[in-house]
C-alpha cells in the first residue's frame, strides 16, 4: 500500500514539477525567492517585465528561504533571493549560497550598505527610530542614551528584544559603544519599559495611543503605512497620536537596517538576475520602491516619499552594515542574559 | 510486507518503515542537534528556556483543562439531554474548528484591546480617555491566550466524546438514574469517569497544537517553547540549537503520550456496547432548559461567532474585484490540496491505526504512537527537517538519471507539491490516526471475525466490512485533517512550489505588513471552506445515528 502511494507521489511530483524544467530551458524568466510581501514587490516586478520582457516568478515566505535554497543546492530554480534585514543577508553569504553580483549594480550603493565582496547589496534602508507621544513626551530630540535615564521609568515600550529588528538595533550600538556600555545602556532601557515587551512595532503605536507607553522604538515606515492606510482608516488616527524622532540626530545618527539581494550561486539565469537587481537600484524603480513602502531609497541621489521627508531628515549611523552583523551573535546574548523580554527586574 | 514471528504475531516491518517515513524529519533534526552538540553548542542553555518552559507548560495544562470541560459538557448536553435548538446546536458546536488559532487570536484581540469596539463603548460609558483612566484586563496576556485559544480548540474534545457518549449504551446511566442517582450525580460518577479516553484524546490533540502554536501565541505575548526555538534559529542564526529544542520537546510529549496510555491500560473500561439500550435524550424545559441551551450558544458564539463576524465584517468593508479573483484562484488551490492531503493522511491512518491494535506487536503499537508525533513540532521546523533530505534525494535522483539518461528531472520532491503532500501526511497523521483508531478500537474485531467465518477475505473483506463498518470515522477523519490542511500555514509557507499560494499564504502575505484589510476575504474564505465538509460530515454521520 505504501509503495504505490509513493508511486503515485512521484507521479504527481513528475507532473508538477514542470516550471522547475521549463526555467532551465530558456531564459525569458528569473526566479526570486522572497522574504517580501508580494503586493509591495509586485508593482516593480510588472515594470521590470516591461521593460525587458523577462518574466518574474516570485515565491513568498516569512522565514527560511535561505535554508530552502541551501537545501536545495544546484537544483534550485531559483536567481534572486529578496530579504530583509542584514542577519539574513550575512547568513546567506555564510552559508555558501551566493555568487558576486554585477558591478554595475554594485557601485550605484555606498559602500556602508552593500558586502565588501559583492555578494549581497542593499535594495532599501529603514531607519529603527522613536515615536513618541505627542500629548505626554515634549523632547523633540532624543540620544540613545537619553532613554536610558531616570525619567523614562516606566514610559518605554519595544516589541521583543530578540527580534531581527531590536537584535540589529543593538548590534548597531555594540558596534559604537562596544559590549559592556551597550549591557549597561540595554539594562537600564529594560528597567524603563512600561511592561514586558510585546506585539509587533504597529502595536507600540496602539500602547502610546491607549496611553500604556509614551515612547517607543519602531521603524518608521509603519508609521507612513498607518497615516495612509485607506482599508483601515481608523489607523491614521491611531498613528496620529504619536510623532516620530530620530535618535542622535544631530550626533553619530540613526541606525538603519536594510532590505536586500542575494545572486544564488545556482541561479539559472543568472544574467536576468543581475538585470533585475540593476533594476531594482535603478532610480525608477527606487523611487517606486520608496513611495510604496516608506522606507528609504539606498541610491544617494533619490529622496524619500514626501510623508517621510516631512518627518526631517535622516541622518544614518555610517557603521558599516558588516561590523553590525558582526555582532549580531553578541547582542543576541545579551538580550538573553539580561532577560529583556522579562521586562523591568528593578 | 509483514514476516511472522514463532509465536505467530506479525513482526511490524511495516509500522517501523512508516515510523522512517513519518519520522524522517525528526530524525534529521537529532543528527542536526548532535552535531550541534558535537561542536559544542546547546540551544537548551538558552537563558529563556525555564520561562518558556513554564508558560508553554502553564498554557498547555490551561488548554487542556478548559478545553475538556467545554468540550465534554457541551458533547453531554447534546447526547444526554433534549433542549431548545439541541439538533442544530449539535452540529454546530464543531464550527470553531475551522478558525485558525492565528485569526481567533487576530480577531479576539481586535474587539478587545484599546481600540476595539469594547473598550470604546466602556470609554464612552464613563467618559475615559486612555488606559491610564479606567482599569481593563489585557488580552495579550497568558489568560487571554489560553481562553482564546480554548474556544477553538475545544471541538476536538467535543467531537471525540459525542462519538464516544453516541456508540455508549445508554444501559450504564439508566441503571444509575433507576439506582436513583441524579442527572448530576450521573454525570460525575458515571459519566464522567467513563468518557477519560475520549477527553484525553481531544485534549491531547489541543494541547499539541498549542506547542507547535507560533502565530497565535506570539500575538498574545507568550515566551512560548516554539518562540524560543525560532529566535534561535533566526535571532542567533543557530539551527542546530534549535534543533536540540524541537527534539526535546518531542521527546517530553512522548514520555507524555507513552505514561498516559500506559496508565489506560491499566485500566480498560468495559466500552464495548454490550446491551441494544439506546441513548435516551432527557428533556429539558423551563430554566434548565435555558441553561443547557445557553451554554451551548455562548460556547458557539464565541468560539465562532466572534472571529467569523470580525473577519466578516472586515471583508465586507473591502471588497475588490482583485481580492475576489485572488481569494478564488488560490481558493480552489487550497481545496484541491486539503482534499489530496486529506486522502493520503486518512490512508496511512487506516494503516496505521491497523497496524497498532490492541491485537498487534507492542513494538508496532510504540513505533505508530511514534509517527504520530509530528503534530506537536512547529512546521516551521518540521518542514526544515523535510528540507534538507529531500533535497538530497532530489540531488541523488538527477545524477542517477543524468548518468542513464543524461536528463535531469529537477526537484521533483523538494520543489514540488510532493513536499507539501508529504508534510501534511506527516503533521496531521495523529489527527486521521486517533479518531480510526479510538473507532476501531470500539468496534472491536468481531466483525472481521463474523465476516472471516462467512469467508470473506483479504481485500474484499476491507472493501465490503471492514471501511464499511468505519464509514463515519473515515469520514470525521477525512473532515479533520482537511479543515487542518486549510488552516496549515508554516509548512506550506516554507515547502511550497514557486507559484503555488494557498488561501494561509496569503493571508498571512498581507497580514504580514499589516494590510488585515486585504487579508480578511482569503482569511473568511478559510473558515467557510472549512466549513463545507464539517457540514457533509455531520449530515452524512447524522443519518447514520
Amino acid at each position: 500500500m505504501m509503495k504505490n502511494l509513493r508511486i503515485l507521489a512521484l507521479a504527481a511530483a513528475l507532473a508538477l514539477s514542470g516550471t522547475a524544467g521549463s526555467a532551465l530551458a530558456q531564459s525569458t524568466e528569473v526566479n526570486i525567492y522572497s522574504y517580501r510581501e508580494p503586493g509591495l514587490i509586485q508593482p516593480l516586478l510588472d515594470r521590470f517585465t516591461e521593460e525587458t520582457g523577462v518574466k518574474a516568478n516570485v515565491l513568498f515566505a516569512g522565514d527560511g528561504l535561505i535554508e530552502r535554497v541551501a537545501a536545495e543546492g544546484e537544483l534550485s530554480p531559483v536567481d534572486v533571493v529578496l530579504t530583509v534585514d542584514i542577519g539574513n543577508l550575512a547568513a546567506a553569504k555564510e552559508q555558501g549560497i551566493t555568487q558576486t553580483i554585477s558591478d554595475a549594480a554594485l557601485e550605484r550603493v555606498p559602500e556602508a550598505f552593500r558586502d565588501p565582496d559583492g555578494q549581497w547589496v542593499a535594495l532599501s534602508l529603514r531607519a529603527r527610530v522613536f515615536y513618541a507621544s505627542r500629548d505626554r513626551v515634549t523632547e523633540t530630540a532624543l540620544t540613545y542614551e537619553d532613554i536610558a535615564g531616570p525619567e523614562w521609568d516606566g514610559r518605554l515600550c519595544t516589541r521583543p528584544g530578540d527580534h531581527v529588528y531590536n537584535i540589529g538595533l543593538i548590534a548597531n550600538r555594540i558596534a559604537v559603544w562596544g559590549l559592556d556600555e551597550t549591557r549597561e545602556w540595554l539594562a537600564a532601557v529594560r528597567d524603563n519599559l512600561a511592561f514586558a515587551p510585546t506585539g509587533n512595532d504597529r502595536g507600540q503605536v496602539k500602547s502610546i495611543l491607549e496611553g500604556s507607553c509614551d515612547l517607543a522604538i519602531g521603524n518608521t515606515y509603519y508609521m507612513g503605512l498607518m497615516l495612509n492606510n485607506e482599508a483601515e482608516p481608523e489607523q491614521k488616527d491611531w498613528a496620529a497620536a504619536s510623532r516620530i524622532i530620530y535618535p542622535d540626530a544631530e550626533g553619530a545618527g540613526t541606525q538603519v537596517n536594510v532590505s536586500g539581494a542575494v545572486l544564488s550561486k545556482w541561479a539559472p539565469n543568472a544574467q536576468n538576475g543581475n538585470k533585475l537587481i540593476e533594476f531594482l537600484l535603478s532610480d525608477e524603480a527606487q523611487q517606486l520602491y520608496a513611495n510604496a513602502n516608506y522606507e528609504y531609497p539606498v541610491v544617494p541621489d533619490v529622496q524619500p516619499d514626501e510623508l517621510v521627508l516631512s518627518w526631517g531628515e535622516l541622518n544614518a549611523s555610517d557603521v558599516p552594515l558588516t561590523e553590525v552583523a558582526a555582532q549580531r551573535e553578541a547582542a543576541a546574548a545579551l538580550v538573553d542574559e539580561l532577560r529583556f523580554n522579562e521586562g523591568p527586574q528593578d | 510486507m509483514t514476516a511472522r514471528t514463532g509465536r505467530g504475531r506479525p513482526l511490524p516491518v511495516a509500522s517501523f518503515l512508516l515510523v522512517l517515513i513519518a519520522g524522517l524529519p525528526i530524525l534529521w533534526l537529532t543528527v542536526a542537534a548532535l552535531g550541534a552538540a558535537v561542536e559544542g553548542r546547546s540551544g537548551l542553555s538558552a537563558t529563556m528556556l525555564p520561562t518558556a518552559l513554564r508558560e508553554t507548560g502553564l498554557l498547555m495544562v490551561w488548554v487542556g483543562l478548559l478545553t475538556s470541560v467545554f468540550g465534554m459538557i457541551a458533547a453531554w448536553l447534546v447526547t444526554h439531554f433534549d433542549f431548545p435548538g439541541r439538533r442544530v446546536l449539535e452540529w454546530a458546536l464543531i464550527l470553531p474548528l475551522a478558525v485558525p488559532t492565528y485569526l481567533a487570536a487576530y480577531a479576539y484581540v481586535e474587539v478587545l484591546d484599546f481600540t476595539g469596539p469594547v473598550q470604546q463603548f466602556v470609554r464612552l460609558l464613563t467618559g475615559a480617555e486612555t488606559l491610564r483612566d479606567y482599569w481593563f484586563p489585557d488580552i495579550r496576556s497568558d489568560a487571554g491566550a489560553a481562553i482564546v485559544l480554548s474556544l477553538v480548540l475545544y471541538p476536538y474534545v467535543y467531537v471525540a466524546c459525542r462519538a464516544f457518549f453516541l456508540m455508549q449504551s445508554g444501559s450504564i446511566g439508566v441503571a444509575a438514574r433507576t439506582l436513583g442517582a441524579s442527572a448530576w450525580r450521573t454525570f460525575h460518577s458515571v459519566t464522567l469517569p467513563l468518557s477519560r479516553p475520549p477527553i484525553v484524546v481531544g485534549a491531547t490533540l489541543a494541547m499539541m497544537e498549542v506547542v507547535n502554536d507560533l502565530g497565535a501565541v506570539q500575538y498574545f505575548g507568550v515566551n512560548s517553547l516554539t518562540a524560543v526555538i525560532y529566535s534561535t534559529w533566526i535571532n542567533r542564526s543557530d539551527f542546530g540549537g534549535a534543533a536540540q529544542l524541537a527534539v526535546t520537546i518531542v521527546l517530553i510529549i512522548a514520555i507524555l503520550i507513552l505514561a498516559e496510555q500506559a496508565a489506560r491500560r491499566a485500566r480498560l473500561y468495559a466500552s464495548h456496547r454490550d446491551s441494544k439500550v439506546p441513548q435516551l435524550r432527557e428533556p429539558l424545559s423551563g430554566r434548565r432548559g435555558a441553561l443547557a441551551t445557553g451554554f451551548c450558544l455562548l460556547l458557539l458564539l464565541l468560539g465562532f461567532g466572534v472571529p467569523f463576524g470580525q473577519l466578516a465584517i472586515l471583508a465586507l468593508r473591502n471588497i475588490q474585484p482583485e481580492a475576489l479573483a485572488l481569494t478564488a484562484g488560490t481558493g480552489l488551490t487550497t481545496t484541491l490540496l486539503a482534499a489530496a492531503g486529506a486522502l493520503i493522511t486518512v490512508v496511512i491512518g487506516l494503516f496505521a491505526a491497523r497496524q497498532g491494535s490492541p491485537r498487534a506487536h507492542l513494538g508496532a503499537r510504540s513505533a505508530i504512537r511514534l509517527a504520530t508525533l509530528g503534530y506537536a513540532i512547529p512546521g516551521t521546523v518540521l518542514a526544515l527537517g523535510l528540507l534538507q533530505p529531500l533535497g538530497q534525494a532530489d540531488l541523488w535522483i538527477n545524477r542517477t538519471t543524468m548518468w542513464l539518461l543524461d536528463w535531469r528531472p529537477g526537484l521533483i520532491l523538494s520543489g514540488s507539491i510532493a513536499a507539501l503532500l508529504y508534510v501534511y501526511a506527516i503533521r496531521f497523521l495523529a489527527v486521521s490516526h486517533s479518531t480510526l483508531d479510538a473507532a476501531m478500537r470500539k468496534r472491536g474485531d468481531t466483525v472481521l471475525d463474523a465476516g472471516r467465518v462467512l469467508g470473506v477475505r483479504g481485500w474484499e473483506l476491507l472493501w465490503r466490512v471492514d471501511l464499511p463498518t468505519l464509514t463515519p470515522a473515515i469520514l470525521s477523519a477525512a473532515t479533520l485533517v482537511f479543515v487542518e490542511i486549510v488552516k496549515e500555514l508554516p509548512a506550506t509557507l516554507l515547502l511550497r512550489p514557486l507559484g503555488v499560494d494557498t488561501l494561509a499564504t496569503v493571508v498571512y502575505g498581507r497580514a504580514n505588513v499589516g494590510l488585515f484589510a486585504e487579508a480578511a476575504l482569503p482569511a473568511l474564505t478559510i473558515v467557510l471552506i472549512g466549513l463545507v465538509p464539517m457540514l457533509l460530515a455531520t449530515r452524512l454521520s447524522g443519518r447514520r445515528d
